[in-house]
């Protein structure tokens, strides 16, 4: 019946929703499903989903070109310890390296912080005898009948995971291979991830926790992408299905499964992306991504349309979001700060008879006071109902009836009250206090990657993102806010806005004049051969593939490197000088000055990506001036309760423009613009809105 | 600032907080010392102009708690607030100035707008080395490196060439100093900017009535928990190797409304060994104890420490008097946790630990790597078990009462010719009780070079392990080994190619009795191998 559309779809399961995007080129159109999420089975959603959203826009499966899909599967599997029964082996003397951590403390003053549980139990961890020296030179070499016994042991046992983490594999991997080979051959059940190809790089106790969280997510992964490619397929779809990785790129399943480390940050990611599009649509290179839901804000960096990435991540923190207190992963991924700042975040006095706010939040159930379940306790949401800024009558499209009497009780009780503050003053204090919480957070992420926060400007996504980004952009000392028209489904359109592209990183500590070129050139040449075959199977033709080639570089001493782009010619031409300026040149841009002392190089990185897919974003309302819908109060610092204009999102045009203060809802949130701003609507059907 | 309700304080607070942190991190991230970059060995803080400190960085060591307002307070005596010029920038590293050796390096800044002082931004950083000569046979402090008096380092802008002479003339690795002191001035600047920045942004002419708000509600923060005790006097002693012979460390808390003296009457005259720890020292690690106890989740400041005074005998252990030896001050100084924790466990046994594996363990290792043909000088930190806490067990070597992490053993092994054959936790080394101390750990370290290398060790208990409490038994103490044979814990020696070393840091202390641990958590510790079965039925009465 149909042709063949070339549709691109992308999928986004989250906690409760699965949200799906489905790009028409041809027509250059979008259309966005969302179906209830189903934790026990997620495929079943994504199928159901996948079936209806192709009915709404009259298309057949056969008409799908790609699916690109984002899922939080991973993370889960960590944060809720799901994943299987994994064993690790390592070289003898160094089996409590995995739980031995930092040895640091996070919390320099709380007595009762315990280091992350390692997802191998000490009973669990095998050494076998090997040694491997730091040149690579094998000092003991590896007793394979002794990795033989441990293999038939195994393959006999409930583990179903191995991992395999040998002391500078990195550098010399054979050991690695060859205990590889031989579980192959004595236990070809087990899923084998090896430390020297899930993440090759220097430092024992990071390259541990990343590999076996790899080998601990491995199977449940793998068994539910065969089962999501099996059901797709049942349905008609017989084309290629992508995964999104935390960097922002998209890989074919069949590479993806390998290393489904690279997905926990997967649906992150794909916010990022969307980020970075609703940025361009708006014609602003450097923005910063705030998704702030029920629990956490999340911000990302995006600079020239690309948000900024970072090569490791911490999952499932214990213990007030903290630094330190969660697994470290060795993985690229889109560099993001999360804290407990959400709308469920609850606000209460401190010892100090000051207002703070989360990290911990309500649940859903009860929740915040004002969702009539019998919470007592205040959250940011309850604030944000008192100051008029979300309708009781109209949460989550009216699905929702919030008590605005329950709302006012708990804030006078938990925090007007004691601090002597009628119920809108205390509601304005929570408010505020959860923004600077944000905004402080956010000015040190930037700091901590050489920058200034106050030269972004905001796109807003996520529940609570719109009620609190203008407040967040005051404090940070941006002028202009963006809420994008399709916030409420971005992580799924920034799938379908991704771009095929997988990075490698190979260690190689060396000073920059001890150099070994002809090294660094197989290295180089090596990753980007497997870049492009995995390119290949995701069908980017060789001539659109682009590989870039960075060093991670510091002066001799120092211990955080950073990364100094060079064209792959200059990294291979043994030209030190010319790789020397670069570093000194991307140091000053960070620090400001650049160091008279010698240079060490710590690992290569290759991305290879294929191209962009283009996809237009264009607003729903087509007639300017019809979107006015009301007017309520709303509270401001600067003049209290004020008659508000409301708005209908769905109905704003292209051309609308009007002056705070003002709100603006739609069905998943309500953007919040404050006195002194004015708001435009830009031809993608995006809200700017610039203070003044 | 036209009136200061509780939010607005609240918001301005965590602005100046955040803008403290900020600038703290511009310093560890340009630093160039190992110990400041990734043990976060530094202070970075803002004084009120009567060297009140108001507002530290996250990211310090307790060591450095409270100390740098003594240390501002001495520079304002020698120059007063009135002489000092925009663009000052005040040096001293007098351990009985500072925080107890020479290799910490104060700097101090008063910030002028207007014309007038507003605050200072002050810093502290470790320097590895300091010149001199600091050994564990040293035998007064003169011995110890360079002392910087009391001086301008910055006068109106313009650097003082006479201390960088100095300086430069007796330091080992000038380049690294300099550079770390310099990356200090810049932070200055940043600090100065954003506070004068917020100021505008918040119409504030002052900040004073802040910082009193600030102080006053953290003070009035930790004496409500204090006075929630129960007024008396609790005591603890104990026995430490010291150097000759043992020490004695006594301490006493007196609880009295909502205030608390904690005296280390009884404690050991000093010894001209380098051990002896100053009382800014020995009162940052008592103010230390009593918050983590106390008021864990207030913010760090002069306030939470106003109800706490801290005495010490002069010229003792705990309150050296010159020329004593310091380099190595945290050897007694880290007893202070301890015995602050073991009086106040007679009075609030809930909030406390048993003790750790501490004081921290550490080795130098110093020798010619023939593999590139450059002189080496590596220190390599080991942390022991964690004592017992009041309801849950000791993890396994978390750093404590110092916040050092460890090294990357593959790092290490790229910069000296060692080879470490084991990092591995030691079954049976953690004391017993209802909730166990943590596991000592064992390190090996084979000499893979061609030549000797010269290694100098300083370690306690060795004789003395840490003490369970409340019917928990002691962790097991340390041990020193070369080719399998013990050596003294406070020593040099030369390690021959093909030797091996060995340490093993102390486990931790437990609290409670052993015979009412939950038996499942007797089994788990059996299958994990940290248990011995034998010890599970004779000490813990487990059937397995």
């Amino acid at each position: 019946m149909s042709v063949t559309a070339d549709l691109r779809l992308g999928v986004d399961i989250g906690g409760t929703f699965t949200d799906l995007v489905l790009h028409d080129p041809k027509a250059d159109r979008l259309v966005l499903e969302k179906v209830l999420t189903t934790p026990e089975a997620p495929e079943r959603a994504v199928l159901e989903g996948v079936g209806k959203i192709l009915a709404k826009a009259g298309f057949g499966p056969e008409s799908l070109k790609s699916v690109i899909h984002g899922t939080t599967l991973v993370a889960n599997a960590l944060i809720e310890r799901k994943g299987v029964e994994t064993a690790l082996i390592t070289t003898t003397g160094f089996r409590d390296i995995l739980e031995f951590g930092r040895e640091w403390r996070y919390d320099l003053f709380d007595l009762t912080i315990d280091p992350p549980t390692p997802l191998v139990p000490r009973a669990r961890r095998f050494e076998v005898p090997e040694r491997v020296g730091p040149d690579g030179r094998v000092v003991t070499p590896l007793d394979e009948e002794a990795v033989r016994r441990l293999a038939r042991q195994l393959a006999g046992s409930s583990t179903r995971a191995v991992a395999v983490v040998l002391l500078h594999a990195f550098r010399n991997s054979d050991h690695e291979v060859r205990i590889g080979e031989i579980l192959a051959e004595e236990a070809p059940e087990l899923a084998v991830s090896l430390s020297s190809e899930v993440t090759p790089e220097i430092g024992e106790y990071e390259r541990s926790s990343t590999t076996v969280a790899n080998a601990y997510v491995h199977p449940v992964f793998r068994d539910y992408v065969a089962r999501l490619e099996s059901g797709l397929k049942q349905a008609g779809f017989t084309r290629d299905l992508f995964l999104m990785l935390s960097d922002g790129g998209a890989v074919h399943a069949k590479a993806a499964v390998t290393y489904p480390i690279r997905l926990v940050q997967s649906g992150p990611a794909g916010g990022a992306q969307a980020a970075a599009l609703f940025g361009q649509a708006a014609g602003l290179g450097d923005v910063m991504c705030f998704d702030m839901g029920g629990t956490t804000a999340k911000a990302c960096l995006i600079e020239g349309g690309r948000p900024t990435r970072a090569r490791d991540f911490e999952v499932a923190r214990m213990h007030r979001f903290s630094k330190g207190s969660g697994l470290p992963l060795q993985v690229p991924v889109v560099d993001m700060i999360e804290v407990g700042a959400g709308g469920g975040s609850i606000a209460r006095i401190d010892g100090l008879g000051l207002i703070q706010v989360g990290p911990d939040s309500a649940s859903a159930q009860p929740g915040p006071a004002c969702y009539g379940q019998g919470g007592e306790d205040a959250t940011v949401t309850d604030a944000d109902l008192v100051l008029g800024y979300l309708d009781p009558g109209n949460f989550l499209g009216g699905d929702m009836a919030l008590d605005v009497d329950a709302a006012r009780a708990a804030l006078l009780n938990r925090i007007g009250t004691p601090l002597g503050l009628d119920a809108e003053q205390a509601a304005w204090g929570v408010h505020e206090t959860v923004t600077e919480n944000m905004a402080q957070a956010a000015a040190i992420h930037a700091l901590e990657k050489g920058r200034r926060i106050d030269r972004y400007s905001i796109v807003a996504i996520g529940g609570a993102g719109p009620v609190h980004a203008c407040s967040l952009a005051r404090k940070m000392g941006a002028k202009r806010i963006v809420a994008p028209a399709a916030a409420g489904v971005a992580s799924a359109l920034g799938m379908i806005a991704s771009p095929p592209s997988f990075e490698f990183v190979q260690a190689d500590m060396r000073r920059l004049d001890e150099a070994d070129w002809p090294a660094v050139a197989g290295a180089l040449d090596d990753m980007e051969a497997r870049g492009r075959d995995m390119l290949r199977l995701s069908g980017v033709a060789d001539g659109d593939a682009k590989t870039t080639v960075s060093a991670l570089m510091r002066y001799v001493g120092q211990g955080y490197e950073v990364e100094t782009s060079t064209p792959r010619d200059v990294a291979v031409s043994a030209s030190t000088e010319d790789l020397r300026q670069r570093f000194d040149a991307a140091y000053k841009a960070l620090f400001g000055r650049a160091e008279n002392m010698a240079v060490e190089i710590i690992s290569w990185r290759v991305v290879v990506a294929g191209p962009v897919p283009e996809l237009t974003l264009k607003g729903s309302g087509t007639v300017p001036g019809q979107a006015l819908k009301g007017h309520r109060k709303a509270w401001f610092s600067s003049d209290g309760f004020v008659d508000t204009p409301v708005y209908d999102a769905a109905k704003l045009a292209t051309g609308d423009s009007f002056d705070g203060p003002a709100l603006v809802e739609a069905r998943e949130s309500t953007l919040v613009i404050p006195p002194a701003a004015r708001a435009t609507i830009d031809p993608s059907g995006a809200i700017l809105v610039d203070l003044l | 600032m036209t009136e200061l309700d509780p939010v607005r304080l609240g918001l301005v607070w965590r602005r100046l907080a955040g803008m403290v942190d900020e600038v703290a991190e511009t310093f560890i991230r340009t630093s160039f010392s190992s110990v400041v970059r990734e043990n976060h060995d530094l202070a970075f803080s803002l004084l009120d102009r009567n060297g009140r400190q108001f507002i530290q960085t996250r990211k310090s060591i307790p060591s450095f708690i409270g100390t740098l307002p003594a240390t501002l307070r001495a520079m304002l005596d020698k120059f007063p607030l009135e002489t000092l010029k925009p663009g000052d920038v005040l040096i001293s590293n007098d351990p009985w100035l500072g925080t107890g050796h020479l290799n910490d390096i104060s700097l101090a800044a008063p910030l002028f707008r207007n014309g007038r002082v507003v605050a200072f931004a002050g810093s502290t950083a470790h320097t590895v080395d300091i010149g001199g000569a600091p050994s564990p046979t040293a035998r007064d402090c003169y011995q110890e490196g360079l002392c910087i008096p009391v001086s301008r380092l910055v006068v109106a802008g313009e650097e003082n060439q006479t201390i960088l002479d100095f300086l430069n003339e007796n330091l080992r690795e000038p380049e690294e100093t300099l550079g770390d002191i310099r990356a200090q001035l810049v932070a200055y600047r940043e600090a100065e900017a954003r506070l004068f920045q917020l100021m505008d942004d918040e119409g504030l002419e002052e900040i004073d009535t802040v910082i009193d708000e600030i102080l006053s509600r953290s003070e009035q923060s930790m004496r409500k928990v204090i006075s929630d005790l129960p007024d008396g006097r609790y005591e603890d002693e104990m026995t430490v190797d010291g150097f000759d012979h043992p020490l004695t460390i006594r301490c006493s808390l007196i609880v009295k409304g909502d205030g608390i003296t904690v005296d280390f009457e009884g404690t050991s005259a000093q010894i001209d060994r380098p051990v002896n720890c100053v009382l800014n020292y020995t009162r940052a690690y008592a103010c230390y104890a009593l918050k983590c106890a106390l008021d864990p989740h207030a913010p760090n400041n002069d306030g939470s420490f106003q109800p706490i005074t801290v005495t010490a005998p002069e010229a003792s252990l705990l309150n050296a008097a010159r020329p004593a030896p310091v380099w190595g001050r945290h050897l007694s100084g880290h007893y202070v946790p301890p015995a602050v924790f073991g009086a106040l466990s007679k009075c609030a046994p809930d909030r406390i630990a048993a003790e750790s594996g501490s004081p921290l363990w550490n080795v130098y290792f110093r020798g010619r790597d023939s593999r590139n043909d450059r002189r080496f000088v590596k220190m390599f930190f080991m942390n022991g078990g964690h004592g017992a806490r009041a309801g849950s067990d000791g993890p396994g070597c978390l750093s404590f009462p110092s916040n050092v992490s460890n090294q990357s053993i593959e790092q290490f092994e790229n910069q000296v010719p060692l080879l470490v054959t084991e990092k591995a936790f030691v079954a049976d080394s953690g004391g017993d009780g209802t909730f166990r101390g943590g596991p000592a750990q064992r390190l090996s370290f084979l000499n893979v070079g061609e030549e000797p290398l010269l290694m100098t060790i300083r370690h306690e208990r060795i004789t003395y392990p840490p003490r369970g409490l409340q019917g928990g038994t002691s962790g097991a103490p340390g041990l020193d080994l070369v080719d399998g044979k013990p050596i003294p814990a406070k020593s040099e020696t030369m390690v021959q190619p093909g030797q091996t070393v060995t340490f093993q840091p102390p486990g931790g202390g437990g609290i409670g009795d052993p015979k009412k641990r939950n038996p499942a958590h007797v089994k788990a510790d059996v299958a994990s191998g940290l248990l011995s079965p034998a010890k599970a039925k004779s000490v813990y009465g487990a059937d397995l």
